[in-house]
């Protein structure tokens, strides 16, 4: 760490002395023609205003002087100074009480003097903004890489044509291959807006194919933006985007609206509107004739509607049959904007490439969602597959293990201020409290339950509840932080699309870790071999001299302690109730159930279809998950007809009935 | 050797005493309670007391269809409550919606112009569904004006779901704590589908003012509220009469045996699955009936009740009152709510311990698990098992 | 003497062991047969498929006089066609009398509503006091059947059996267990009851399978190893190598 940081500021000092010597001859160059030709100037600016510091600016800048780019970022910074005494510039720097006046075109110490006899200039927004925009050519080309690149937003936010030529002037000088790229491709994006030849343009409008940034696609966009049109007949004179069929692009309403925006039709009357105007016309109990007490139906409405149209009382409406007559007479199109075709016919090709190239990166995003969302299901279910295959008990209090494990990173939270420090000692620290009440729970109530799973059941059901109202009655019903450490906070972002929160990364990896963990433990110990002896047959088991009791316990205390694990994963992006723990049980049963029961594999098979199907369902209709979550439980229910067992399901014999 | 048993069968309710005894006591409960009503005799006990009443009968008539599925067919179903609930909902259609049209074409009445039929409808739609953003009638309300026909989806809904679920998860020989998860995993995607505010029944905001009967707005609610208690009651009867008997002949027979052991059921010929089928049906049924008659009473009715948890309590009632037997559900779902309601409604004393002041809504829930793992533990047969106890000795 | 059950060239494997290997056995009716082998010669899967609890990976099981397939149909059709199985461990429904243990087993319709609609008649009460007294449990018609001797439960389910009043019964080891005396009960009821139906024994008893004096099938490694009498098979070397050890 320290050699890096040794190593960094020894390049930062050569590379500032390499810029030096490359700067001298310009500023040797310079030594004369500054300050008079502010002079010229001095009262727009001293005080500028933005209505008529536009010319003032580029006339300063047109007279090609080195040093004027850095003057107007000064300026621009506040930094430049104005001595009423002789009217001269300079810049400053502080010298405690006072302020250092320097010299603009020798860079000396001229005097020091108090804050009084000099005025510092300050430009207001809209003057900043003018520099700023003035400087961009300059800042293309400035030494700090940092500029450049600040030089290329400026650009983005407000892109012309005059910045074709500065831009593409700077890419031949550029250093940095990070920035060369961009620039290049915002070069591209310039010309394909603001090119001077067509074909210049259609080729850049090509390259943007595929092109998934923000600003390629809504450059690409403008491109092809359209404006609704109506007429009798298609007009010639337009590029057409398409045309609009009434009934699948647009209801007959909205036709008809637009026929009524362009003047080409009567307003529809709503019912609404026609009984209250019919009700302004009541006349001796009667409205154009009809009685009121036959009023009720839309006929009748329609007919003294039509006697106090032809009477000349209320102005001629548009019944239904008419909207349908008009919108039919009328032919509705979307024409671009963009009046030549072949730049938005490019521009619609480069579109259709990058939506390919688009689906290609949301796929890719949708597996990383779904693979985080299967290793937090996983992490939640592994623990109770263990418990349920091995004793075949159903532990309905494993959510609020996973609860309690939460509550236990953020008690440790409250004690130990430093994020990771706190996440090191809560990680085992969860674990062993939950590996201590799930063994506890085994030996005073689970154990007497064994030849009654049902009762197990409801049992831990009973526990369940009783846990989670004391969690309730100690922390409160509202939720608890459980604050990962800065290291966890960002996310790692591929591109505009494919990103992934690092705490979701750090999941998975958990995850893989504790399915590494299981694996080793299962297969290669003393333990998981008499855990899979067990599962397999436990009246065998016993006769091998294995205790069931110690296994059980160990199991029981082994499934718990992952479960607080996870509660503490959990925790961290999610927040810490007392009914956290509900939430997840449901789900981890149906991973368990899906999966195959007393089996790794088919924990993760089975964490690994829900968490993708899950996201793949919300992905067809983002905005309802409660609908998402009820499909997925219809799909459990229907996999289960299908393989009642689970997809790794133990088979033959051992499995028994 | 005993003679050939070759006697004409008794009548069924001499060769069940304990029915006969718990008709008799419904039957002097409901005596005493219509005595001490507000709405018909001495005013001792308030209209919400009747109500609560009333309800607990109900949920005695759900505990009993529990404790039959359960207690002697052996399935641990976690979904009755949502066959509950959706009985609740099929007669809350037509409670929400004819109420509303009374009130709709009430303040239509005054309006200079008479209102048409299309626009009494949207008058409707809008005053049910603008909580949830919407001003039409979702398609499964299109016969919410036919009490008849609600009464009918009362019984279809909660019955056809149960015959196309059982149908499904037994003939995939889907038993134990399988099946149990798997019943759980349907309350909950009915839970799921009911929050949704676009699925015509209102989101989270459930069905509300369904105390408020059409066409008998005109009468006091402590006269509604006893008639409704004597609908519970007269259900709670009979439905126990029904299963009591159902559950006691031959047929008892080979449902308890498909509970002890089902395999040896099926080598003797029987179709295990139908059997299951027949109790899951007729209990889920049973419990929407239930359902319908406890929602009124209610007031309302929301997704929240149907949550998995709901049922799981109803095992838990049954547990506790002791399965296996019908007046042991009973006991258990009667005890358990009103003890509930009476430590959570502030009615139970907080106890001083100096150092904490135990207050019985923080602690019931507590107290309740904890209680039930120990039935679970120590008494298996639950309440109703104590009467053995009683019995058995001379 | 027809053939009554066809099993031919009937193969099962679970999880690359194959339980059953081509087996071929032919049962008449009436019959007594006892099959015989060691431990994991497929006595009790040959059973299974028999009765349709497990399905073979290939080969014909047919059945009766109309040469129906059993291959297609469930358990409870299969035992309503005529095939009763008494099982290995003792399985009566024991917080249930003898009484309704045998009326669940007595041959009537089986559906749920015939079974909701049943009504006691003097006939099935006058069969199910028969029965009893030919397995010796007429006056324990009352009694929890939990509450029976081992032998008794053995005996329970005989009667449960021959209430079904089957074609076919599939017997898996009846003796087990049992006194002397019981056993020589036990074969007497299994005899007579071979008179009138097929009756398939499974035993490891040789002196049980010598009192029964029937024909003998040796299963061996899941198929047929000898057929004949006790003493034909006896005197077979490869049944000798097989029970004795190579």
């Amino acid at each position: 760490m320290r050699f890096t940081a040794l190593l960094a500021r020894a390049l930062a000092l050569l590379m500032m002395l390499a810029c030096a010597v490359i700067l001298r001859p310009d500023e040797a160059r310079a030594q004369s023609a500054l300050q008079p030709l502010l002079q010229k100037y001095q009262a727009d600016l001293a005080k500028p205003s933005r209505r008529t510091i536009g010319p003032v600016i580029a006339d300063l800048l047109a007279s090609d002087h080195p040093g004027m780019a850095d003057f107007l970022r000064k300026w621009e910074a506040r930094e430049v100074y104005l001595r009423p005494a002789d009217g001269l510039f300079f810049y400053a720097e502080d010298a405690g009480d006072s302020l250092r006046l320097i010299d603009i075109d020798s860079g000396a110490a001229v005097a020091e003097v108090g804050s009084r006899e000099v005025d510092q200039i300050r430009p207001n927004a809209g003057v900043r903004r003018e520099l700023a925009a003035a400087l961009v050519p300059y800042e293309l080309n400035a030494p700090e890489p940092a500029r450049r690149a600040e030089a290329l937003e400026a650009i983005t936010r407000s892109a012309d044509a005059s910045q074709i030529a500065p831009l593409r002037g700077s890419i031949e000088g550029e250093t940095d291959p990070a920035l060369k790229t961009r620039k290049e491709r915002l070069l591209t994006l310039l010309i394909a807006q603001f090119g001077a030849t067509k074909s210049e343009r259609l080729d850049a409008i090509a390259g943007l194919g595929g092109d998934t940034s923000i600003e390629a696609r809504s450059v690409l966009n403008q491109l092809t933006a359209t404006r609704d049109g109506v007429a009798e007949t298609l007009p010639d004179d337009i590029n057409l985007a398409r045309v609009l069929e009434v009934g699948t692009d647009l209801t007959e309403a909205e036709a008809h609206d637009r026929l009524v925006a362009a003047d080409l039709a009567p307003p529809r009357q709503t019912a609404t509107d026609l009984r209250d105007v019919l009700a302004q016309h009541i006349v001796d109990g009667t409205v154009g004739g009809v009685p009121l007490h036959q009023l009720n139906t839309t006929a009748a409405r329609a007919r003294a509607y039509e006697a106090l149209e032809q009477a000349g009382t209320v102005p001629p409406r548009a019944a239904p049959d008419e909207v349908a007559q008009a919108v039919a007479a009328h032919v509705f199109y979307a024409e671009y904007l963009q009046p030549d075709p072949q730049i938005t016919q490019a521009a619609e090709d480069a579109l259709t490439a990058t939506s390919r190239t688009l689906g290609l990166y949301q796929t890719a995003d949708l597996v990383l969602d779904g693979l985080s969302l299967a290793s937090i299901f996983f992490l939640a279910a592994i623990g109770l597959a263990i418990t349920f295959g091995v004793m075949g008990v159903i532990n309905m209090a494993h959510g609020e293990f996973i609860m309690m494990g939460a509550y236990t990173g953020y008690v440790v939270q409250l004690f130990i201020p430093d994020y990771t420090v706190s996440l090191l000692i809560a990680l085992p620290l969860a674990f062993a409290v939950t590996f201590g009440a799930g063994v506890a729970m085994e030996r005073l109530v689970i154990r007497h339950l064994y030849t009654r799973p049902l009762e197990t059941l409801l049992a831990t059901f009973g526990i369940s509840i009783a846990l989670q109202q004391l969690a309730k009655n100690i922390f409160g019903t509202q939720a608890r932080p459980l604050t990962a450490p800065d290291w966890l906070g960002g996310a790692i972002t591929l591109n505009d699309i494919v990103s992934i929160s690092t705490i979701r990364v750090a999941i998975f990896v958990l995850a893989l870790i504790f399915l590494a963990l299981l694996l080793y433990i299962l297969k290669r110990t003393r333990l998981g071999l008499e855990v899979r002896a067990v599962t397999q047959n436990p009246g065998m088991g016993a006769s091998m001299g294995i205790n069931p009791d110690r296994i059980n316990m160990l199991t029981f205390g082994l499934g718990s302690g992952i479960a607080g694990i996870a509660g503490v994963a959990i925790g961290l992006y999610a927040q810490v109730t007392s009914e956290m723990g509900a939430n997840y049980i449901v789900q981890s049963f149906m991973t368990v159930v899906v999966g195959g029961v007393g089996n790794v594999w088919g924990t993760l098979a089975g964490a690994s279809l829900i968490g993708f199907l899950q996201k793949g369902i919300e992905w067809f209709n983002p905005s309802n998950t409660l609908a998402a979550q009820t499909y997925m439980v219809l799909f459990v229910i229907l996999f289960i007809q299908f393989r009642p067992k689970g997809i790794v399901a133990l088979k033959g014999r051992a499995a028994g009935d | 050797m005993s003679k050939p048993d070759i006697t004409p069968r008794r009548s069924f309710l001499a060769e069940n005493p304990s029915v006969m005894w718990f008709l008799g006591l419904l039957g002097l409960f409901t005596l005493g309670v219509t005595v001490l009503a507000e709405g018909f005799g001495m005013a001792l006990l308030s209209t919400s007391m009747v109500k609560i009443l009333g309800m607990t009968l109900c949920l005695c008539l759900i505990a009993v269809a529990m404790d039959v599925v359960w207690g002697y067919c052996g399935i641990l179903s976690l979904g009755h409550f949502a066959f509950f609930g959706l009985g609740g909902y099929a007669i809350g259609m037509w409670l929400m919606y004819a109420r509303t049209q009374g009130i709709v074409v009430d303040s239509l009445a005054n309006a200079p112009i008479p209102p048409t039929q299309g626009e009494i409808n949207d008058a409707i739609a809008t005053q049910i569904f603008g909580v949830v953003g919407s001003n039409e009638l979702p398609l499964i309300w299109a016969f919410a004006d036919s009490l008849a026909m609600q009464l009918l989806f009362v019984v279809l809904v909660p019955g056809l779901l149960a015959l196309v679920f059982g149908w499904l998860a037994f003939r995939s020989r889907v038993t134990g704590v399988y099946l149990s998860i798997l019943t759980q995993a349907m309350t909950l995607a009915l839970s799921l589908y009911l929050f949704q505010n676009d699925t015509g029944l209102r989101g989270n905001n459930g069905l509300s003012g369904l105390q408020n009967i059409p066409g008998l707005l005109h009468l006091p609610q402590s006269t509604i509220a006893l008639w409704f208690f004597w609908a519970s009651a007269a259900a709670l009867g009979l439905g126990y009469l029904f299963f009591a008997w159902l559950i006691s002949g031959k047929f008892g027979s080979v449902v308890r045996a498909i509970r002890d052991n089902e395999t040896r059921v099926r080598f003797l010929g029987y179709h295990v699955e139908s059997y299951k089928l027949v109790i899951f049906t007729l209990t889920a049924v049973v419990s929407g009936l239930a359902g319908a008659l406890y929602y009124p009473q209610a007031g309302i009715i929301n997704p929240a009740e149907i949550a998995p948890i709901a049922s799981i309590y109803l095992a838990v009632w049954v547990a506790i009152g002791g399965r296996g037997r019908l007046y042991g559900a009973v006991i258990g779902a009667a005890v358990v709510s009103l003890a509930s309601s009476w430590f959570t409604g502030g009615g139970a004393p907080d106890i001083d311990l100096g150092f904490y002041t135990i207050n019985w809504t923080d602690w019931w829930l507590v107290l309740l698990g904890l209680g039930f793992v120990a039935v679970t533990l120590f008494f298996p047969r639950g309440i109703g098992g104590l009467f053995d106890m009683l019995v058995r000795k001379p | 003497m027809t053939t009554l059950l066809e099993v031919s060239g009937v193969s099962v494997t679970f999880d690359g062991f194959r339980a059953i290997n081509n087996l071929s056995i032919q049962v008449a009716e009436p019959e007594l047969r006892a099959v015989i082998g060691p431990n994991g010669a497929g006595k009790t899967t040959f059973m299974d498929i028999v009765t349709g609890k497990t399905r073979p990976d290939e080969g014909r099981v047919v059945w009766g006089e109309k040469n129906i397939s059993l291959l297609g149909m469930s358990e409870s059709a299969i035992a309503r066609a005529g095939i009763g199985r008494k099982f290995q461990k003792p399985t009566v429904f024991e917080d249930q009398t003898v009484r309704e243990n045998l009326r669940l087993a007595l041959k009537n319709k089986r559906g749920p509503l015939d079974v909701l609609l049943f009504r006691r008649s003097a006939e099935g009460a006058a069969r199910i006091e028969e029965l009893a007294r030919e397995i010796g449990l007429a006056d324990d018609l009352p009694r929890r059947a939990g509450d029976l001797s081992h032998g008794q439960k053995q005996w329970l389910e005989i009667g449960m059996l021959l209430a079904q009043d089957p074609r076919l019964l599939l017997v898996d080891e009846p003796a087990a267990g049992m006194t002397p005396a019981e056993r020589e009960h036990t074969t007497d009821i299994l005899k007579r009851a071979a008179q009138t139906r097929a009756v398939v024994v499974i035993e490891h008893d040789m002196e049980f399978v010598r009192r029964l004096g029937c024909k003998v099938t040796v299963l061996h490694e899941g198929s047929v190893l000898a057929e004949g009498s006790l003493d034909h098979v006896t005197q077979n070397k490869e049944v000798i190598d097989v029970y004795l050890g190579r």
